[in-house]
């Protein structure tokens, strides 16, 4: 029986390549585009010296900072088992005045490539982020070469600061800046947790104000590069977010140990040795703030933290972070195009009556769409090896030398995009079956096909990424992206893709059977 | 002998984009023996392409089931098809493929292959008298070619029954008559049952055993060809094409009266053949006789003394056309 669906299989490959014209507009056309996606980004394809980089960027900071005093929020008195009130103050050291973490400064430095200065304003033990060292870093090869980085901002962004939102809105719409990034007075409060003790005296994080929100003030006439610096900074932004979590999940644990301690008279206030102790907790935030240690040197050449963001910034030559996204789109994109137009070629096959003639064999129906799908499978999964490759082939000119964008894990990169192949002609089945006319499959294909391209971010604007999950570009996109950056954490991704493209077939091919009453 | 094909109250009602319905197949009763050539016989739309579609296990019948071999269609799908190839209406063959390749794919869809497979594929080559054109591709064959083609891929299993659905439909007479010696040549030399579709009398007259007529989806007769003729009596048919003009009933009531052994007379009025076009065919009157020569010269001086324009004249002996009139009152026209 695999024989007959291999037999389909292989009649439909035949026949496709046969069609001189399919074959130009399945391969030629993608070829054409990402070369011209190449050109575009890679100037004239120079490999000396890529002007790919110098996207002009504004940047304000307008970052008030967030006082530590104001972030622990200490009530006044503490519970007391005994009889003796205890100041708040007493119990925790007097934070010198005017202390303050700003990430916004930490952030526009990190744009302006500037050198980092730490979070702390104030020397404060062992609070002073600068010191942290990022024990991520492969510590043999951080003094080498290796240290230095692929690419760093740099080389992508040409920034500029500027002291006034207005202004720097007003220079994007003079066309001066591809995009404003205007970093709002309360970020470094939205990033740090505040907190504050509930009725128990326990410690609790807040829930984060509003008005902390990063803008990126972008430049219609230039949306790539206004997308390109929306990434970096979303990218930067979410890790500030996760060192601030980080950061007050441990501060609220260790405080509340300490007050839990000090309540239940288990820990003798006398006996306490509260600078130690506070000493202490400095060095649990020191941990804490490790990753911010990673993201602000430059170069850290991180691997295996599950920081995707920052290692699309830190890794790989700029070009390469923007063609891997980009590009993986487009190749997904136009697979769904093959994929939907090539099952409809049953259509074809049942006004030309070949359909019948296989029907009338002794094969049952279901063989017949199976050996369809096979063949369109691999016409899918030759078209977007034969994109990657030639995206690799550009993004090796730009770069002047040989780059695997996708990554060296081959083996990976095809498994992806089989799975990717399988859901663009599961799609397939399913449209050509839930269609009722070819005109239709002509309507709907196209349109199903742009929404999702829409939603998977193909067209250069991000759509918030719950809305993307329900795009398998997002899907496909991701894991290459991932591939590019050689994590391996796809296998959600390999699941849904699989899943959801056995699944359209089978439903296609329900729908279907009732159709192929001719 | 034994019965190859057997149907019981076939049924096909289609339901149309607009909601209305329209019964293709009536109910058709057909038994079809081993080793004949059976023809169904009918004007286009009249249900043949539909009735053999069910019976091939292409459409699913509304009601009734037949049997090949005494497998049934519906049911036993698998064995029945086994037993059958399928030479379609239309040239169904892949034009970017050659006539080898052609014959290889559907002969896969049969189960064959390797060695068995390429010595079939020759052999209809052969058959058909294409082996040196073998590679060409479909689209560069001339019409009569790709219908020999198109029934070389309903023989690769080399079944028992074989079903042709109007092979020979818009091809040159040199070709059809190859195709009509091809079908003759299955039965007598390959013993093989075709159940052939044609809207063509002299086909159906020149190949078949027997015969079903068959008009709106219903079988109006059957059986061997005399045994139609018969059902028409003895009468010959005279056939009188007439230009446009119109003819007072009580001419047509005069010839029957006055004339010895006229027993019937139909009229056919002009007809548009072409939709879009101003072709028409000939008015036609048809005046059924005993002894029809005989009648002949007093029709032509009643028709004369009316100032009826005679084109042309025609004594036929009894035939199926005369079968299909007689039951119908209509001409089995192109
Ligand atoms: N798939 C279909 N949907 C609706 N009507 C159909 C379909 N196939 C055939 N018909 C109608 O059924 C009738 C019989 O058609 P068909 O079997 O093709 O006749 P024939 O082969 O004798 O010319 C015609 O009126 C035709 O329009
Ligand atoms: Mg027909």
């Amino acid at each position: 029986m695999m024989r007959k669906i291999l037999a389909v299989a292989f009649k439909e490959l035949y026949v496709t390549f046969r069609d001189r014209n399919l074959v130009l507009l399945m391969f030629a056309t993608p070829l054409v585009l990402s070369t011209i996606i190449g050109m575009a980004f890679g100037g004239s394809g120079d490999s000396e010296v890529p002007d790919f980089a110098d996207i002009a960027v504004a940047v304000v900071n307008l970052d008030e900072g967030a006082d530590l005093q104001e972030m622990i929020n200490l009530p006044d008195q503490l519970p007391n088992p005994d009889t003796f009130p205890i100041d708040a103050a007493a119990l925790f050291p007097p934070l010198p005045d005017g202390v303050a973490l700003n990430f916004g400064d930490q952030l526009a430095a990190i744009l302006l490539s500037q050198p980092v200065e730490g979070a702390g304003t104030g020397a404060i033990g062992g609070f002073d982020p600068t010191e942290i060292g990022c024990s991520l870093l492969d510590e043999s090869e951080s003094g080498g070469a290796a240290a230095a980085p692929l690419g760093s901002l740099d080389d992508l962004l040409d920034a500029t600061a500027m002291d006034s939102a207005d202004q720097a809105r007003a220079a994007v719409d003079s066309g001066e800046f591809a995009a404003a990034v205007i970093i709002p007075p309360g970020f470094s409060s939205q990033v740090a947790p505040q907190f504050a003790f509930d009725d128990d005296f326990i410690i609790r994080a807040q829930a984060p104000g509003e008005g902390g929100i990063v803008e990126v003030y972008a430049s219609s006439g230039r949306p790539i590069s206004a997308r390109i610096v929306h990434s970096i900074v979303v990218g930067m932004v979410n890790q500030f977010v996760r060192v601030g979590v980080a950061f007050g999940a441990t501060l609220e644990t260790s405080a509340n140990a300490l007050a839990g301690g000090i309540a239940r008279g288990e820990i003798e206030l006398g006996a306490v040795d509260l600078s130690a102790l506070s000493a202490d907790l400095q060095e649990l935030d020191a941990t804490a703030l490790e990753p911010l240690g990673c993201l602000i040197t430059p170069g850290a050449n991180n691997i295996s933290a599950a920081q995707r963001p920052l290692e699309a910034i830190q890794e790989g030559h700029p070009f390469a972070r923007v063609i891997v996204p980009a590009g993986a789109a487009q190749a997904v994109f136009f697979a769904l195009f093959t994929g939907v137009f090539g099952i409809q070629s049953i259509y074809q096959e049942r006004r030309n009556w070949t359909l019948q003639r296989m029907i009338v064999s002794p094969t049952p129906r279901i063989f017949l769409l199976a050996g369809k799908l096979l063949g369109n499978l691999v016409i899918v999964f030759l078209q977007i090896l034969i994109l990657l490759a030639a995206l690799t082939l550009v993004a090796s000119l730009v770069i002047g030398q040989p780059t695997l964008v996708w990554g060296g894990n081959i083996a990976a990169v095809l498994v992806v995009t089989l799975a990717l192949s399988l859901c663009a002609t599961g799609l397939g089945v399913f449209l050509v079956g839930l269609a009722k006319t070819p005109e239709q499959v002509n309507l709907f294909g196209p349109m199903v096909n742009i929404s999702l391209a829409v939603l998977g971010g193909t067209f250069g604007f991000a759509l918030p990424e719950q809305a993307a999950r329900f795009s398998l570009i997002y899907w496909g996109v991701d894991a290459f992206t991932q591939l590019a950056n050689a994590q391996t954490d796809f296998t959600l991704n390999l699941i849904v893709l699989f899943g959801q493209g056995v699944l359209l077939f089978l439903v296609g091919a329900w729908l279907f059977k009732r159709r192929l009453d001719l | 002998m034994q019965t190859m094909v057997e149907t019981r109250n076939l049924r096909k009602t289609y339901s149309r984009p607009d909601g209305s319905t329209i019964e293709a197949v009536k109910g058709v009763n057909l038994e079809i023996q081993q080793g004949e050539i059976f023809s169904l016989l009918g004007p286009n739309g009249a249900g043949k392409t539909t009735t053999i579609s069910m019976i091939s296990g292409l459409v699913e019948p509304t009601e009734g089931d037949a049997t090949i071999g005494g497998f049934s269609i519906t049911k036993q799908s698998m064995e029945a098809k086994r037993l059958m190839g399928f030479v379609p209406q239309e040239i169904a063959l892949y034009p970017e493929l050659s006539a080898r390749q052609n014959l290889a794919f559907f002969g896969r869809m049969y189960g064959m292959g390797g060695k068995a497979l390429r010595r079939r594929v020759d052999e209809l080559l052969e058959f058909v008298d294409l082996a040196d054109r073998q590679n060409d591709r479909i689209d560069t064959f001339s019409g009569g070619m790709k219908r020999r083609v198109n029934i070389a891929a309903g023989l690769l299993n080399s079944p028992p029954l074989v079903y042709m659905d109007e092979p020979t439909v818009g091809i040159d007479p040199q070709n059809r008559r190859r195709v009509l010696d091809t079908v003759k040549l299955l039965r007598d030399e390959h013993n093989m049952t075709v159940l052939y579709t044609t809207h063509l009398m002299e086909e159906a007259q020149e190949l078949s055993d027997r015969v079903a007529i068959m008009d709106h989806g219903e079988i109006i007769a059957m059986g061997t060809q005399d045994e139609l003729t018969q059902q028409v009596g003895e009468e010959d048919r005279l056939e009188f094409t007439i230009g446009a003009q119109e003819i007072a009933e009580a001419v047509f009531e005069r010839i029957q009266g006055e004339t010895p052994g006229v027993t019937r007379i139909l009229f056919n009025p002009p007809e548009q053949l072409d939709e879009d076009s101003s072709v028409f065919a000939p008015a036609l009157l048809t005046v059924f006789a005993k002894r029809g020569r005989t009648a002949l010269p007093q029709i032509l001086q009643e028709l004369d003394s009316a100032g009826v324009e005679i084109q042309s004249v025609a004594v036929r002996e009894p035939d199926l056309e005369a079968v299909f009139l007689a039951l119908t009152g209509r001409a089995l026209r192109d």
